[in-house]
C-alpha cells in the first residue's frame, strides 16, 4: 500500500502540526486519523490531500509519502515498528522518535531531535539535521539504543547525546559537544566538530575531519591503524573522558 | 509611616531587613537596601490606566474592556504563549498555569533566558545545594563562577558570604577564601583570593580539568586550559578540597555561555567530586526576585519548571522546542500574554518582531520596551510595594512579601483571576 499525504495550504502555516499518528501501522485501519495543529485536533483530511494506492495486510507493506510544506510537521514516525516513510521535503522535530523498526528517508533537512531515543530501524536524511540528532529526551539517561541514523549533510549541536547503542553516521560536520555523555554504540563524523564526547563513559567516536577545542581530559594513546569499512585508517586514539570514568574511545584521523 | 522588616522585591536575595518610610502612597526613604532596592521602591513612573493600540496611537480603555479583550484574544488563538511570571507572586503564577492548561497554551517564565540550563542540568544529575543560612554560618571557601554579585546582587556578599560573620566563621573577611572564575575582570574578581581568567566559552573545559584533578588525574592536564594555567587549576582544586565547607555560586556567565546546561552539569559533578573530600554545595544566583517561585509553582502544578506546553491537554516539556525564544523565533505562536516581564528588552530581534506582529498583551505596572511591541497593556500593583504575595528566595526559601500601602491599582492576581473566569465560562470546566 502506498499512502500519499500532500499538505493543503494553511491559514497559519507556522503553527506546528503534531503527527505521531503518521506511522505505517495506523493506515491499515484506513485514513480516519487525527493530528494536532497547535491546540486544535484536526482530522487528517483537514490538512492533507490523501491518496491511497493498493492494499496491505501488514505494516511492513505500507509506504507513506509525505509531500508539500512538511517542515512544521513534528513526530512523524514516532513509535514506528515497520514499513517505510519517505519525506520528499523537510521534516519537523522528533521524526522517528522511539522507532523500533522500519525505514524513514528524508530527502530534505530534518529539524531537531531526529530519531530521538530510537531503538531500531533506519533513518536516512539526505540534507542536514538539526540539534540533538540521535539524542535522548530531557533528563533521560539513555539516548539512541539501536538502529542506524545516517545524515548525508551536517548535524547540529549535541549530536548523539547519551548514545547508548546503534550507529550514528554524519557525513558532514557535527556541531558542538557531539557525543556528549556517550555511553555505548558508535558515532562516526566524517567532517569536523568541536569538543566531542564530553563526559563520555563508554562507546566509540571516530572523527575524520578536524576536532576543534579537544577537551583537556582526553588521554592520547598514540597513533594506530584501524579497520573502518574494510579499509585501514590511521587514527590517533584517545581514552576519556577522565573527568568521568574515562572508559570511552575517541579517534581522530591523522 | 515607618515600616520595618520589609522584603525587597528586586533580586533573588529577597533581603528581608529593609526599613521603609511611606507617606500616603509614596515611598520616601529606604534604609538597609542597596541602590537597586532604593530605585525599585522610590521609582514611580507607573502607567496610569490600561491602554490599547489603535494604529499608531494609544487609547485608554477600562479595566473591564482590557480584561475582556485579553480573554477573547487568548480564546481565539491556536497556539497562545503566556510568558514572564518572574516579577509577580506565586498566587498569580498559579492562576497563570491553570489558565494555560485551560487554553492549551505554552507557559514559560524568564528561566528560559537565565537559569533554565541550571534546571536542565539539575534534572540530569541532581542539586547538591543548601540554604544561604548554611553558607553564611559554615562556608570558608566561596566560589563565584560567571557571576558578579557586587553589581547584580549587591548585598549577597555582605549578608551571606565574604563579609558576613557566621556561627562557625567568626571573622568572615579574614577566614573566608573567595575564588572567582570569569571571562573578564569585575568588581567581584578584584576582591578574590584567586581569579581564574577564563577565555570566553572555556568554562566547560576548565570544569572538566578541575574534575580530573580532583580525581587524581592532574598529570594529563595540559599546561594551559582555556587560558588558565595548570598550576592555578591545581591550586584552586586544593583550596576546594581543603575547605571545611565550600559553596559555589554561579551566574549567567556559566548558564548562557557556550555549552549552556552542560556547563552546569559539569559544575554540579565537580561539586559531587569535591564531596568525596569535604562538604561542598552549589547554587544558582537567581536574578528576578521570584523566578525561583515561578519554577516552584509551575512544577507543583504541571510537573515541569518552565517551558510547559499544554497544547495537547497534558503538560509537555522540551527546552529548545517549547521555550519562548524558540517558539517566537520560529513564528509559531499567534497570541502572547506577557506578565511581569520585559521580553522586548531581552529577547532577540526576530522574537521581538514576531511579538509585534501578533496580538501581544502586557500586564505590568510600568511602561517598558515590551509596551512598544504590545497591542494592549494593563497596569497593576507592584508585589512587595502595593500588593502582597509569596516569593521564593534564590535558595528556595519561601518568603511572604508585604503590602506597604493600598493603592488604586488591582493586583496581577485579580486581573488574571478575571481573565481566567471568562475563559473558564467559555471553555467549560
Amino acid at each position: 500500500m502506498k499512502v500519499i499525504l500532500e499538505t493543503k495550504p494553511r491559514k497559519k502555516p507556522r503553527i506546528p502540526i503534531e503527527a505521531e499518528t503518521i506511522i505505517p501501522q495506523n493506515f491499515l485501519r484506513g485514513t480516519d486519523i487525527t493530528v494536532f495543529e497547535g491546540n486544535k485536533e484536526r482530522v487528517l483530511d483537514d490538512l492533507f490531500y490523501i491518496s491511497v494506492e493498493g492494499p496491505a495486510v501488514s505494516p511492513d507493506q505500507v509506504e507513506i509519502i509525505l509531500r508539500g510544506d512538511t517542515g512544521m510537521i513534528k513526530r512523524v514516525g514516532e513509535y514506528m515498528n515497520a514499513g517505510r516513510i519517505v519525506v520528499e521535503g523537510d521534516i519537523g522535530m522528533h521524526c522517528g522518535n522511539f522507532m523500533s523498526a522500519g525505514e524513514i528517508v528524508i530527502q530534505g533537512n530534518a529539524d531537531s531531535w531526529l530519531g530521538r531515543e530510537m531503538r531500531g530501524g533506519k533513518i536516512t536524511c539526505l540534507g542536514n539535521a538539526g540539534h540533538y540528532c540521535a539524542a535522548g529526551y530531557r533528563g533521560e539517561k539513555r539516548g539512541v539504543r539501536g538502529g542506524r541514523i545516517e545524515v548525508m549533510g551536517n548535524a547540529g549541536d549535541f549530536t548523539a547525546e547519551y548514545l547508548s547503542g546503534g550507529e550514528v553516521r554524519i557525513h558532514g560536520n557535527a556541531g558542538d559537544l557531539a557525543g556528549v555523555e556517550l555511553r555505548e554504540g558508535t558515532l562516526v563524523i566524517e567532517g569536523s566538530c568541536s569538543r566531542p564526547c564530553g563526559n563520555m563513559t563508554g562507546g566509540t567516536c571516530m572523527v575524520f575531519g578536524k576536532i576543534n577545542d579537544l577537551l583537556p581530559t582526553f588521554k592520547s594513546l598514540g597513533i594506530k591503524e584501524v579497520d573502518f569499512e574494510g579499509k585501514k585508517v590511521r587514527m590517533e586514539i584517545f581514552r576519556g573522558d577522565v573527568a568521568n570514568r574515562g572508559k570511552g574511545t575517541l579517534m581522530r584521523a591523522v | 509611616m515607618r515600616i520595618e522588616d520589609v522584603i525587597c522585591p528586586f533580586c533573588g536575595c529577597l533581603c528581608d531587613d529593609l526599613v521603609v518610610e511611606v507617606q500616603g502612597t509614596t515611598v520616601v526613604s529606604v534604609e538597609n537596601g542597596c541602590t537597586l532596592a532604593h530605585e525599585k521602591f522610590t521609582g514611580d513612573n507607573r502607567l496610569q490606566a490600561p491602554i490599547k493600540r489603535d494604529g499608531r496611537t494609544w487609547h485608554p480603555v477600562s479595566y473591564d474592556e482590557a480584561i475582556e479583550t485579553t480573554a477573547q484574544i487568548l480564546l481565539e488563538a491556536d497556539r497562545p504563549l503566556l510568558y514572564g511570571w518572574s516579577g509577580t507572586n506565586g498566587e498569580a503564577q498559579s492562576i497563570g498555569v491553570h489558565l494555560a492548561e485551560l487554553l492549551g497554551a505554552v507557559i514559560d517564565n524568564t528561566s528560559t533566558v537565565c537559569h533554565g540550563p541550571s534546571i536542565m542540568a539539575i534534572q540530569e544529575v541532581g542539586h547538591p545545594g543548601c540554604t544561604l543560612g548554611q553558607v553564611k554560618n559554615r562556608a570558608d571557601v566561596i566560589v563565584y563562577w560567571g557571576a558578579n554579585p557586587i553589581e547584580a546582587h549587591p548585598r549577597h556578599m555582605s549578608r551571606y558570604t565574604t563579609y558576613a560573620d557566621g556561627f562557625f566563621v567568626k571573622g568572615a573577611f579574614l577566614e573566608r577564601k573567595v575564588i572567582v572564575a570569569d571571562v573578564r575582570e569585575t568588581e567581584t574578581s578584584n576582591i578574590a583570593d584567586e581569579f581564574m581568567h577564563i577565555e570566553p566559552g572555556g568554562d566547560y573545559a576548565v570544569l572538566s580539568a578541575l574534575r580530573a584533578i580532583v580525581r587524581g588525574k592532574a598529570d594529563i592536564i595540559p599546561s594551559y586550559v582555556s587560558g588558565v594555567a595548570r598550576e592555578q587549576l591545581v591550586r584552586v582544586a586544593e583550596m576546594c578540597m581543603n575547605a571545611k565547607f565550600g559553596a559555589i555560586f554561579f551566574g549567567l556567565g556559566l548558564t548562557m555561555s557556550r555549552g549552556k546546561y552542560k556547563n552546569i552539569r559539569n559544575a554540579v559533578e565537580l561539586t559531587e567530586e569535591l564531596n568525596r573530600f569535604t562538604k561542598f554545595t552549589i547554587s544558582p544566583m537567581r536574578g528576578h526576585w521570584n523566578v525561583y517561585g515561578s519554577n516552584e509553582v509551575f512544577t507543583w502544578i504541571s510537573g515541569y519548571p518552565f517551558a510547559v506546553d499544554f497544547a495537547r491537554g497534558i503538560a509537555f516539556y522540551n527546552p529548545g522546542e517549547t521555550t519562548s525564544i524558540d517558539i517566537l523565533r520560529r513564528g509559531e505562536c499567534d497570541a502572547c500574554l506577557v506578565v511581569a516581564s520585559d521580553p522586548g528588552a531581552h529577547f532577540p530581534k526576530q522574537c521581538c518582531r514576531h511579538l509585534a506582529e501578533i496580538p501581544t498583551i502586557l500586564i505590568d505596572p510600568h511602561v517598558n520596551v515590551t509596551t512598544h511591541l504590545s497591542h494592549l497593556q494593563i497596569p497593576v500593583a507592584v508585589t512587595g510595594i502595593d500588593s502582597e504575595g509569596t516569593a521564593y528566595r534564590m535558595d528556595g526559601v519561601p518568603i511572604r512579601t508585604r503590602m506597604l500601602y493600598k493603592s488604586r491599582y488591582p493586583s496581577d492576581r485579580e486581573i488574571l483571576e478575571k481573565i481566567y473566569q471568562i475563559v473558564l465560562k467559555e471553555k467549560g470546566p
